[in-house]
């Protein structure tokens, strides 16, 4: 067996989709490839961009950084990063650790940021409270409370997720399963609101399925914190990445044809189902809130927190 | 002679079944998924389809966790 593109006997990836077989130097060029078209298709990046990349130190994250620093060292944008410490003990600070290493090794600006020193608990101490809705919901808002706090610190343009296909399919199959319209209307691979507190988020690796991330971060030996959290087998993205799982067993392409689907119909849902809040102000915290409260301080206050 | 398997805290010496046995089947024999693990032979990546040879050293890395 020989690389499709170069001819190269040393294969390492077969590509069920397509049959397509690559070795390592093609591979790592067909990823940087794909993920350049896509900022390009979406206009995710202009030039003069400082760029916030939400850093926990798995193989999304650090592979979006490196990707990411070619376009610093070709100074068309600049780079900052951020890694979140949720307080999840024996798991999260391998992930700070290897995030701050990157960091360093490239010579850009990091912060660590921690929901307990923020909100004063740690997602350990939420998930032994009897009235906890379960750990994604609050991972999800608090990490999205302190990335774009953060980013409004760093001054940052534009917040850089390492969401990839199976992520970005899981959420379209979540959003639609549970009827979620209001979340459906609002994804895609730019997210931009109307308050400018919240900064713009874009998701460069969205049409790069999970394993070539993963096969792309060992080939190029980066460090890598390769380790599942302890709340994610509790989840119902878990459940429905099992079964996007089992269906590509017989369809490869299903993956890649939900996403292509949803692009496609993307705008005439934001058209239809798109709700315009008005931006009033949290009478706690005084972040963006349609209601009285923000989603964060909403969370705090049945927590008991505040 | 076999060949030795490395994988998260396994380090040990395993025999030959037959001498076509693929990186696949031993990852269907220690029941794990081609899609959550990447393989090497010899400290090069691999695709599970390669055929593991007499004192090959075979790693493997998981890379998805779930969740």
């Amino acid at each position: 067996m020989k690389c499709t593109k170069c001819g190269n006997p040393h294969v390492i990836i077969k590509k069920e989709e397509s049959g397509q077989l690559l070795c390592k130097k093609c591979f790592i060029k067909s990823v940087e490839k794909k993920a350049s078209r896509t900022i390009k298709k979406e206009k995710l990046l202009e030039k003069g961009d400082k760029v916030l990349v939400a850093l926990s130190g798995g193989k999304d994250s650090v592979t979006l950084l490196e990707i990411l620093n070619d376009y610093r060292k070709r100074h068309i944008i600049d780079l900052c990063a951020v890694t979140v410490d949720e307080g999840i003990d024996n798991y999260r600070q391998d992930g700070v650790d290897i995030a701050i290493g990157h960091a360093e090794r490239l010579g850009i600006e990091h912060k660590v940021v921690s929901m307990k020193d923020e909100y004063g608990i740690t997602l350990d101490e939420i998930m032994q409270k009897d009235n906890h809705r379960g750990s994604c919901s609050y991972c999800g808002v608090f990490r999205r409370d302190l990335i774009n706090k953060a980013a409004r610190d760093m001054n940052a343009t534009k917040i850089a997720t390492g969401h990839n296909l199976d992520d970005e399919v899981q959420g379209i199959m979540m959003n639609y399963l549970e009827g979620n319209t209001d979340n459906i209307s609002k994804f895609g691979p730019k997210t931009e609101s109307k308050a400018k507190e919240f900064t713009v988020k874009i998701k460069p690796l969205r049409e790069i399925p999970e394993r070539e991330i993963g096969l792309y971060a060992v080939a190029k030996d980066l460090d890598v914190h390769f380790a599942g959290c302890p709340y994610a087998q509790q989840s119902f993205r878990k459940e429905v990445s099992d079964v996007l799982t089992h269906l590509t067993k017989s369809h490869p392409t299903i993956k890649y044809s939900t996403l292509r689907g949803y692009d496609k119909i993307r705008q005439a849902i934001g058209d239809e189902f798109k709700k315009e809040y008005d931006v009033g102000r949290c009478g706690r915290c005084g972040e963006p809130s349609a209601n009285e409260l923000c989603r964060a301080c909403t969370f705090l206050k049945e927590l008991d927190v505040i | 002679m076999g060949f030795t398997l490395k994988y998260k805290d396994i380090d040990e010496k395993r025999d030959l079944p037959s001498d076509d046995y693929s990186i696949k089947n031993l990852l269907n024999d220690l029941d794990l998924s081609t899609q959550s693990i990447v393989s090497k032979q010899n400290g090069e990546l691999v695709i599970e389809e390669t055929i593991i040879n007499e004192g090959d050293e075979i790693q493997l890395i998981q890379i998805i966790y779930g969740g």
